[in-house]
């Protein structure tokens, strides 16, 4: 078919959108601010610029993320969590445990055969369960947030860093580093930690392989090896890790489509215009 | 009905708002009002009393924090906010208050509540734990303590025709609550969760025959509805402690589904057991309070031998309300820091698996600043169920 | 996670003999009761401390794992960590009890392998026959526990022993109640009985069972007097080490081992006071364990408080004896009675002097009876988030503490800003983190907190009126 479908995920660190066809047509990752319908707007126009193709041409579009109530020209919105499980499914067909690691966040979700998630748990109420936690000890070493992952790398005698608050573990380092500690050591054990806790939440469903990390977290490749040490298990990784929750917002508007062409019924749909938002 | 008429639209809606009017109107005429947490407690003889049982609630929406001077917070988060509120002054038309063993945030906290209020009655009842012929019979001595230090207070005799006529208002009471439920069978049902909480909640403020009344208004009221106020939805079993703020069930109904029946504290936990009427009062309030109430802080021995005849038998109703309410799907609703219910959610969980009801499993404290991460989670579960 | 089980935990300075043998002694107590599961020669029970039922155990020759105290050894050896978050991917909340949780996790590990888990801290907890609940009132999550453990081992059977004790009324005197309080623990009592001579196969012997509470008697009284010997100056025994010392007297109850123990350690006591040879020497400040079960992985802190010359003469935590001479229990022939009443007696200890003094409660009366014994200068608690059984009220009780009860003499400034004789309350320090979760702990807080306490102390010292 010819159809196209839109996905936007408005999360609390990033703002994506994916435009589909038989496959990924267009992708854009922009900065998430407060003005969540002012982003909306200018990820789906740079995406359609992208794809070259008119807003009047996409047949859905479903919004995700923390901010998916703020997308007025979605058709439906639909949680992070059914968007991972389908983008992912799509992407490892035998993918059974997802975990996402964002910014503010974390999740594990558990998949059928059909990309459907059967259980999930999420931690959205401590930075040190999400990327911030890397974040703020990147910025305490006056590091650079890229450069965190390959440091961590580097050691071969992780540092135990035994606070599991955010500050705590800040003082922690900080402590660490002014008695000599090597800073691959404090970084390895940041990443280790901040493993040991996303693993503590992921064990709460059963772990099952294959294993799929996504969101932010994956791009860190010392996050990726600490986590597939703590789970005990091979760790994939999407080749672009952020967007697959709008990948799989924009799949899951193609079912919705394919779904009422089946049974015949009429599919609602918002004008396909982008209004213009106020700066208050 | 339009919403100038409707019971529930505007006496209901305004005595949940303003909890606790009423209760303050009596206590200026005089009124002896003795206030309670939990479903253990024995309201049938703080009527027999003469007195009124008043269920004290806490407020999601206000922060802890004068309470938190006194009462640590590794305490229940709903002990904790009713605390506050207390020192706060929200209850100060109490005369008394009355806490039962339930569980040890009650049980720790009560000389706290008793020496930090300095209310003229309190009074701790000494549940038993286990439900042996013996426990039973100590319950009856606990009862009588109990009899006596209201007799004591009020300065008369609590006659066991005194007790027989509360316990028939207060069985009147539960058989008006569950006919409000049958409303609820209804698909779409006619009542919608959150008109139901509201219901029950202010029911529990008032006097008994007054509350009688109300529930008898709103029955007239739900009569005549002929269509439902929601559209139809996923039907949800809510299971949890005291859950007596509306905001959870209204994150579940604006998220598309319908609260159909529960197995909580100030729902069907409360509502539904009768006392039994007839015999000694005392024993039937023994009997009603330590085996008709299931609550998890209640300890039944495993007859079965298994643990699949083991959550069959503690967690049957659960299966019963979900059959006879036609449940699509539950959430259990567990405060951070509960250690009844902390302790059975996988119990619970394997419960909810062996009769095929799909589970969302919330620990949540008891706040509206988790709401965003409640929704998020109920509509991803309701998505998954869909 | 490898490198911390090798880098030796520094071991602890116990002032006293006694103290450093209670490693070794539940080491080898804890290798028995796997012995016994691996040979078959005694039934198995899980169960708790302070039920007063060790005597019915010993005398029907039942074996007890206490969970508790493998849980504070998984605690103390610093390997709890991966027990609890076995517990918490079966769905338990972190919040709970952090003793169950380690023993959940562990019991589901050890069912799942059909063999201990691997490195089981000591050997590990021997898989029991049946198990002892209770509680009601001293813990109710307790009965929770084994009944949530009994999911993982569905063969072993719970007997849960109700044992209430009514809570203090100021207006009304405990006797009034405990009547029928002693008929109905005293029925759960012999259908305790009843039941481990179903489990057994055996009649209890009442005549073995007579010697025992006889036993347990005379070490309570034992106990008492050789813990008052504490209050000798300096003190030549603290906290930290009663924290060992409690053993015998929670795990080992009616034993002659326990009871030796303590004649032991009174006569190190003894002997210690003799030549004046305290905890310290140069002891400046004494200190009231004033509430809350220690963290197990962090008894060195009071080393710590010892290096500021602060010592513990005294603890309320797991005291759980009381002179029995100073109970005004009926007498009874009947050893389950007696049990039943020395219940009764330990519960209520308090409530009549509480009475007496305007404001007081049992638990503020205990504290102010142990300041007076043991001259103490400040209280210190602790709160464990995992426990509301035993620290919730902590704040309240130093409050209520601090309003009845001002015994330091002071020069305070009065309306007119001029100096005047005052008496204030004694400081009190509450440290907050965990009984076995050291993820709650944070070593640099908790010293701070202890420095800045000290600090406080010294300043009373300084403006007291002598």
């Amino acid at each position: 078919m010819n159809k196209y479908f839109a996905g936007i995920d408005i999360g609390s660190t990033m703002t994506k959108a994916v435009i589909l066809q038989e496959g990924i047509i267009a992708s854009v990752i922009g900065p998430t601010g407060p003005e969540h319908r002012i982003l909306a707007n200018r990820v789906m126009e740079e995406a359609l610029e992208r794809a070259g193709l008119p807003f009047s041409s996409i047949s859905y579009i479903v919004s995700t993320g923390y901010g998916r109530i703020n997308v007025p020209f979605a058709d439906k919105q639909v949680t992070e969590i059914s968007c991972h499980a389908k983008g992912i499914s799509y992407l490892f067909p035998r993918a059974k445990t997802i975990v996402d690691i964002g910014g503010q966040d974390s999740k594990a979700i558990k998949i059928d055969t059909n990309g459907r998630p059967t259980d999930f748990v999420m931690n959205d109420k401590c930075a040190a369960g999400s990327g911030r936690f890397i974040e703020v000890i990147a910025d305490t070493l006056g590091l650079r947030l890229e450069d965190m992952g390959g440091i961590s790398l580097q050691s071969g005698n992780p540092a135990k860093v035994s606070n599991v608050c955010t500050i705590w573990a800040q003082q922690e380092v900080a402590s660490s580093l002014a008695k000599g500690a090597p800073v691959s050591d404090l970084v390895a054990g940041i990443h280790r930690s901040l493993a040991d806790r996303v693993a503590r939440m992921v064990k709460r469903l059963r772990v099952e392989k294959e294993v799929v990390l996504t969101g932010g977290g994956a791009k860190n490749i010392g996050l990726v090896h600490a986590l597939a040490e703590q789970l005990e298990e091979e760790v994939q990784i999407p080749e672009e890790p952020l967007i697959t929750g709008a990948l799989g917002a924009a799949l899951l508007g193609r079912d919705i489509t394919d779904k009422a062409a089946k049974n015949n019924t009429a599919l609602k749909t918002k004008e396909r215009v982008l209004e213009t938002v106020k700066i208050l | 009905m339009n919403a100038k008429n409707s019971i529930i639209s505007s006496k209901v809606e305004s005595y949940y708002k303003d909890y606790g009017q009423r209760a303050r109107e009596l206590n200026g005429e005089g009124k002896k009002l003795i206030g309670y947490v939990c479903s253990f407690v024995p309201v049938e003889m703080i009527t027999a009393a003469g007195c009124i049982p008043f269920r004290i609630r806490g407020d999601v929406g206000e922060p802890i924090t004068k309470g938190d001077t006194l009462l640590e917070t590794i305490v229940c988060p709903f002990v904790r906010s009713c605390f506050d509120l207390a020192v706060k002054g929200k209850y100060d038309f109490l005369s008394g208050v009355a806490i039962p063993h339930a569980c040890d945030s009650m049980t720790r906290s009560y000389p706290v509540w008793s020496y930090s209020l300095e209310l003229p009655y309190s009074h701790f009842i000494n549940i038993p734990s286990v439900v042996k012929e013996s426990s039973f019979e100590f319950f009856n001595e606990i009862l009588k303590t109990f009899k006596q230090s209201l007799e004591e207070y009020v300065g008369k005799e609590i006659s066991n025709d005194d007790l027989a006529d509360a316990i028939k208002l207060h069985n009147a009471n539960r058989d008006k609550a569950k006919a409000i439920y049958e409303f609820r069978k209804a698909d779409p049902p006619l009542l919608t969760g959150v008109e139901l909480t509201k219901i029950i909640t202010v029911g529990t403020s008032l006097p008994v025959e007054e509350a009688n009344a109300l529930f008898d208004e709103v029955l007239e009221e739900l009569g005549q509805r002929s269509e439902s106020p929601v559209e139809k939805g996923p039907r949800i079993l809510v299971d949890g402690a005291c859950v007596d703020n509306f905001e959870l069930i209204k994150i579940i109904e604006d998220s598309g589904a319908n609260v159909v029946v529960d197995t909580i504290c100030n729902g069907t936990r409360d509502a539904f057991p009768h006392t039994d009427e007839g015999g000694d009062p005392i024993d039937a309030l023994a009997h009603r309070y330590l085996d008709k109430i299931n609550c998890p802080k209640t300890y039944r021995n495993n007859e079965a031998g298994t643990f699949e005849g083991d959550i069959a038998s503690r967690f049957g109703d659960i299966g019963k309300f979900s059959k006879d309410f036609k449940v699509d799907g539950a959430v259990l609703y567990v405060y951070k820091y509960c250690d009844p219910f902390g302790f059975e959610v996988p119990a619970r969980k394997a419960y909810y698996e062996s009769i095929n009801v799909p589970l969302l499993y919330l620990e949540d404290l008891y706040s509206t600043g988790t709401i965003g991460q409640l929704k998020t989670r109920v509509q991803a579960f309701l998505e998954m169920i869909g | 996670m490898a490198e911390e089980k090798k880098k030796k935990h520094k071991k602890r300075r116990t002032a006293t003999k006694a103290a450093a043998s209670i490693g070794p002694m539940v080491k080898e107590f804890i290798g028995g009761t796997n012995r016994a599961r691996a040979e078959g020669t005694h039934k198995i029970a899980y169960t708790f401390i302070v039920c007063h039922h060790e005597e019915i155990l010993r005398a029907m020759d039942v074996l007890p794992v206490w969970t508790e105290n493998f849980a504070g050894i998984c605690g103390a050896i610093r390997d709890s960590e991966r027990f609890l978050q076995r517990a918490e991917s079966l769905g338990f909340s972190r919040s709970l009890c952090t003793y169950a949780l380690c023993g959940l996790g562990f019991d589901q590990w050890r069912e799942e392998l059909g063999e201990m888990p691997p490195n089981a801290p000591w050997g590990g907890q021997a898989r029991p026959d049946f198990m002892v609940s209770t509680g009601q009132i001293l813990c109710d999550p307790r009965a929770k526990w084994y009944q949530a453990a009994q999911q993982y081992m569905p063969d072993v059977p719970i007997y849960n022993i109700d044992l209430p004790y009514p809570l203090y009324d100021p207006n009304h005197d405990h006797r009034e109640v405990w009547g029928y309080y002693h008929k109905y623990i005293v029925k759960e009592m012999r259908g305790f009985v009843s039941f481990l001579e179903e489990q057994t196969g055996k009649k209890m012997d009442y005549d073995r069972l007579k010697e025992y509470v006889a036993l347990s008697d005379k070490t309570w009284n034992l106990i008492e007097e050789t813990y008052n010997l504490r209050a000798a100056k300096p003190c030549p025994m603290g906290t930290g080490d009663a924290m060992n010392t409690m053993v015998p007297m929670n795990f080992k109850m009616a034993s002659q081992e326990a009871y030796d123990f303590y004649v032991g350690l009174n006569a190190e006591l003894k002997e210690k006071n003799a030549k004046k040879e305290g905890i310290v020497a140069n002891e400046k400040y004494r200190l009231l364990w004033g509430g809350g079960l220690p963290s197990w992985f962090a008894l060195g802190d009071f080393n710590y408080f010892n290096s500021k010359g602060a010592v513990f003469p005294a603890e309320t935590t797991y005291r759980m004896v009381a002179p029995l001479d100073e109970m005004d229990i009926p007498e009874t022939d009947d050893p389950i009675e007696h049990l039943a009443w020395k219940w009764l007696g330990y519960w209520t200890f308090w409530y009549d002097r509480a009475r007496k003094r305007p404001g007081s409660h049992p638990d503020v009366e205990w504290l102010i009876n142990y300041i007076e014994r043991y001259d103490i200068d400040g209280v210190v608690m602790h709160e464990a988030f995992s426990c509301r059984s035993w620290h919730v009220g902590l704040i309240w009780q130093l409050q209520q503490l601090a309003k009845i009860y001002k015994p330091i003499p002071v020069l305070m400034l009065g309306d007119s800003g001029q100096k005047k004789e005052g008496k204030r309350e004694l400081p009190s320090l509450i440290l907050e983190s965990d009984i076995i979760d050291i993820t709650s702990y944070s070593e640099v807080d908790t010293r701070n907190k202890i420095d800045a306490f000290i600090e406080t102390l010294e300043s009373i010292e300084k403006s007291k009126i002598n």
